[in-house]
């Protein structure tokens, strides 16, 4: 498989395509994409499930209190679910209010979450928290199994598969909630799992003294084709259950499964693509920095 | 042979465990029952409460269990099935009640501080002097309004520094209830910290032999108490007005007894207008409520969920369709590719997927949404594991290895990247279940144990049905194992040449 092509000389083309996706996810997060959820700035959410009715935008506004309907957010579950996230709700007894309504409305059955804007900004510190410190773990987990120019390789493919996966949420417009940090977190976890498969064969192959540009480039080649089978396997055996989630599950599994398969798909790339090449490139750099500073 | 036998010993143990999962899953308790559902399958009332200090201090991991239990006897005495009441992070009680019908009430009520506060009566509505204000259960809440917008005109009343509190008891003559607002200050001036540990009883009184509510205060808080009634005594003097105490338990009043003396370490909450003095049931909730309520702690609900039961259902029907369809795509996928070694694959799959339902069963595990998501997300480590070890045996083979030999290779080659690909996802799983809370915990644990579990089938028991397989002269062409022989010569003569 892949017996033609060249993962280390083609770099240029491979992260231009990367860029050109980034940048699209950049825009996206720059017009303000991210669709938080309550998880995060606090707020209440309806869920209705089995509406007999059908209601357009309008209704449903119609039906929740005036100064709550502008800044409410109204979305379809599939044929006859509705979710409605609104602001923070003061009272209980407004929230029992509201809850019924929309339950008259739509002649369905409604459940409730609420969180409050301080319990959200504990959330959202606590996965910002997580994510640092697997950011953290895994820097100090490759630098341990590999030399500084594998790390190097290593993290800039993980940021990578991050930024793919949150530019193309924005660009969907999904809901950013608990759930999607912990997609975020569990890409990670892959991303650094297929790279290191494809290190280790590098490692492996790589010879212990000398260091000639062609010769280790070809040598990054010979060890990709070898594991690539593998590699992409392991994502297919991946996606497979991931993509029964996205298209059965309802709406929180159906979040999930997307950016996990976004961040799979990314991972699986940039260790090819993207993480082999930086490997190869900061070698070569290095190599040209101590040859300068030897002839000096 | 050895080998042989310890093939058949570990395929022994795995039998003798799928009989104990089965036994769980199925006969100790119905199907439908033996697998614990999260509320968000099930339906039901999850809310998450913060404790913190009135006056902003640290909140204690005792105080916290204290104040779970006193919400889960609450709970009980509401008469709703299975609370499920825990102490979470350092100030923070998670309640989760499956099947709810009044869910307002039960978020009011777990909702509601449990904090034992006296308060120096400043004005109250009506007067000591004036009747009572008598009206049926059903017009309390408009009652209170009026007597609200009363209090708020006078002098007493002050926004912000001071508060109105009401006591609502049944009438003492003909139906009805009596309904008296209090004008207070912000702040108990004596909260439940003073009151001593299961300090209060039901007592009788020496004197009238009415049944009362008798408090112990702490040393400290009967000095405080003395204080307290002795300046209101004083002031009372002066204004001639009778002096009032107002006992509440979060912002109800109990009891608002008049004070004609300076009070000590003991008091009582009465209601002498009442032949037998405090009802007997009411007397007792009291007690109860105040020895396990009387808690220096505030609550304040942060996060509620209320799941309908057809939304559950609806939930659990989608995440078990996806579940489904993934595994079985999974199976036909490792088939196809691996053919004889994928059925072998396929059948160690299958057993770990029941073996891991046994463990939710056994553990037990609550599943929850993101749980669903953390299992379909092991059904592919699983795979994978397989995989690593297949594409290894097939590597051999083309190299010209028996399968027998090529097996015991792919084994002892994959193994390694089989615990580094796990140490990762377990790495991240971990700081998933340190970092975060409720449903996404039960994301970490699922796919934590599916990560170990699937690390014992693929490595155990495949390993054990491979080699059996390969023992029992059944002839595992490469064919069979889904590598072609054009690809075995070509890999070969590579070699040659190399």
């Amino acid at each position: 498989m892949f017996d033609k092509v060249d993962f280390v000389g083609g770099w240029k083309l491979y992260f231009s395509l990367s860029a050109i996706l980034l940048l699209g996810g950049i825009i996206a997060i720059a017009l303000g994409g991210l669709n938080f959820g309550i998880d995060f700035q606090g707020g209440a959410q309806f869920t209705v499930a089995n509406a007999e009715r059908q209601l357009s935008d309008e209704q449903v506004r119609a039906a929740l209190p005036e100064d709550m309907a502008g800044e409410s957010v109204v979305t379809t579950l599939g044929e006859n679910g509705y979710e409605v996230r609104t602001p923070v709700i003061s009272s209980q007894q407004e929230q029992s209010q509201i809850r019924d309504s929309l339950s008259r409305a739509f002649g369905g059955e409604v459940s409730v979450t609420t969180v409050s804007p301080a319990f959200g900004e504990q959330l959202r510190n606590q996965a910002l928290q997580a994510v640092v410190a697997a950011l953290i773990i895994i820097v100090a987990f490759i630098s341990f199994r590999f030399e500084f120019a594998f790390a190097l390789a290593a993290m800039t493919a993980l940021v990578h598969d991050i930024l793919m996966t949150i530019g193309f949420y924005a660009i969907v417009g999904r809901e950013v909630s608990l759930v999607t940090v912990v997609a975020v977190l569990t890409v990670l976890g892959y991303s650094i799992y297929d790279t290191i498969i494809i290190f280790d064969r590098i490692r492996e192959n790589a010879p212990t003294v000398g260091y000639n540009r062609r010769r280790f480039d070809e040598m990054i080649n010979r060890s990709i084709r070898q594991v690539v089978r593998r590699s992409i396997y392991t994502s297919i055996f991946t996606l497979i259950p991931i993509t029964a989630l996205l298209i059965f599950g309802e709406a929180t599994l159906s979040d999930f499964a997307f950016a996990l398969l976004v961040g799979i798909v990314a991972g699986t790339y940039s260790s090819i693509f993207i993480a082999s090449p930086v490997l190869s490139l900061y070698k070569a750099w290095r190599a040209g920095k101590l040859q300068a500073a030897r002839s000096t | 042979m050895g080998s042989r036998r310890n093939n058949l010993i570990v395929l022994a143990l795995v039998v003798v465990l799928l009989g104990v999962a089965a036994y769980f899953i199925f006969i100790d308790e119905p199907v439908t029952r033996s697998t614990q559902l999260g509320l968000d399958l099930q339906g039901g009332v999850s809310a998450q409460l913060e404790g913190s200090q009135t006056g902003g201090g640290k909140v204690t991991r005792e105080e916290m269990v204290q104040a779970a239990d006193l919400i889960r006897q609450r709970i009980d005495r509401l008469g709703v099935a299975e609370p499920d009441v825990r102490v979470q992070s350092e100030n923070q009680i998670v309640v989760q009640i499956p099947g709810v019908k009044n869910p307002d009430e039960v978020i009011r009520i777990i909702g509601s501080t449990a904090q034992l506060g006296f308060y120096q009566v400043l004005a109250g509505d009506p007067a000591l002097t004036e009747p009572p204000q008598i009206v049926p259960a059903d017009e309390v809440d408009n009652i209170k309004e009026d007597i609200m917008e009363n209090l708020q005109d006078d002098d007493a009343y002050k926004e912000g520094k001071t508060k109105i509190l009401f006591s609502e008891t049944p009438a003492r003559q003909g139906d009805g209830i009596e309904v008296y607002g209090y004008i207070v200050n912000e702040n108990p001036d004596l909260t439940g910290d003073s009151l001593k540990q299961n300090g209060a009883n039901v007592e009788f009184d020496q004197t009238t032999g009415k049944r009362v509510v008798s408090l112990e205060l702490t040393a400290e808080g009967g000095r405080q108490m003395g204080e307290l009634t002795q300046r209101m005594v004083n002031e009372s003097l002066t204004s001639g007005e009778p002096a009032q105490l107002a006992i509440a338990l979060d912002q109800d009043i109990q009891s608002a007894p008049t004070v004609e003396d300076t009070l000590g370490a003991n008091i009582s909450i009465s209601n002498d207008g009442l032949p037998d003095g405090l009802p007997e049931d009411e007397a007792k909730q009291l007690e109860t409520v105040l020895n396990t309520g009387a808690l220096p702690v505030n609550m304040q609900v942060i996060s509620q969920t209320t799941v309908g039961p057809t939304l559950g259902l609806s939930s659990l029907k989608s995440g078990l369709l996806a579940s489904l369809v993934g595994f079985g795509l999974v199976l036909l996928l490792l088939f196809v590719i691996y053919r004889a070694l994928g059925v072998v694959a396929d059948l160690a799959l299958l057993i770990y997927a029941f073996l891991l339902w046994g463990l939710i069963v056994i553990i037990p595990i609550t599943v929850t949404l993101p749980g669903i998501a953390g299992i379909v997300l092991s059904i592919g480590v699983a795979a994978d594991a397989n995989v690593v070890i297949f594409e290894r045996i097939k590597e051999e083979i083309r190299r010209g290895k028996t399968p027998r030999s090529a097996i015991q290779a792919g084994y002892d080659k994959g193994f390694r990247a089989i615990l580094d690909g796990n140490v990762t996802t377990l790495i991240t799983a971990f700081i998933l279940f340190a970092l975060s809370s409720g449903s996404v915990r039960g994301f970490a644990v699922l796919l934590s144990i599916g990560v170990v579990l699937s690390m014992f089938t693929a490595i155990v028991i495949t390993r054990a049905l491979l080699g059996l397989l390969s023992d029992r002269g059944i002839h595992l062409s490469p064919a069979l194992m889904g590598v072609s022989k054009s690809t075995i010569s070509a890999t070969q003569q590579q070699a040659k040449v190399r």
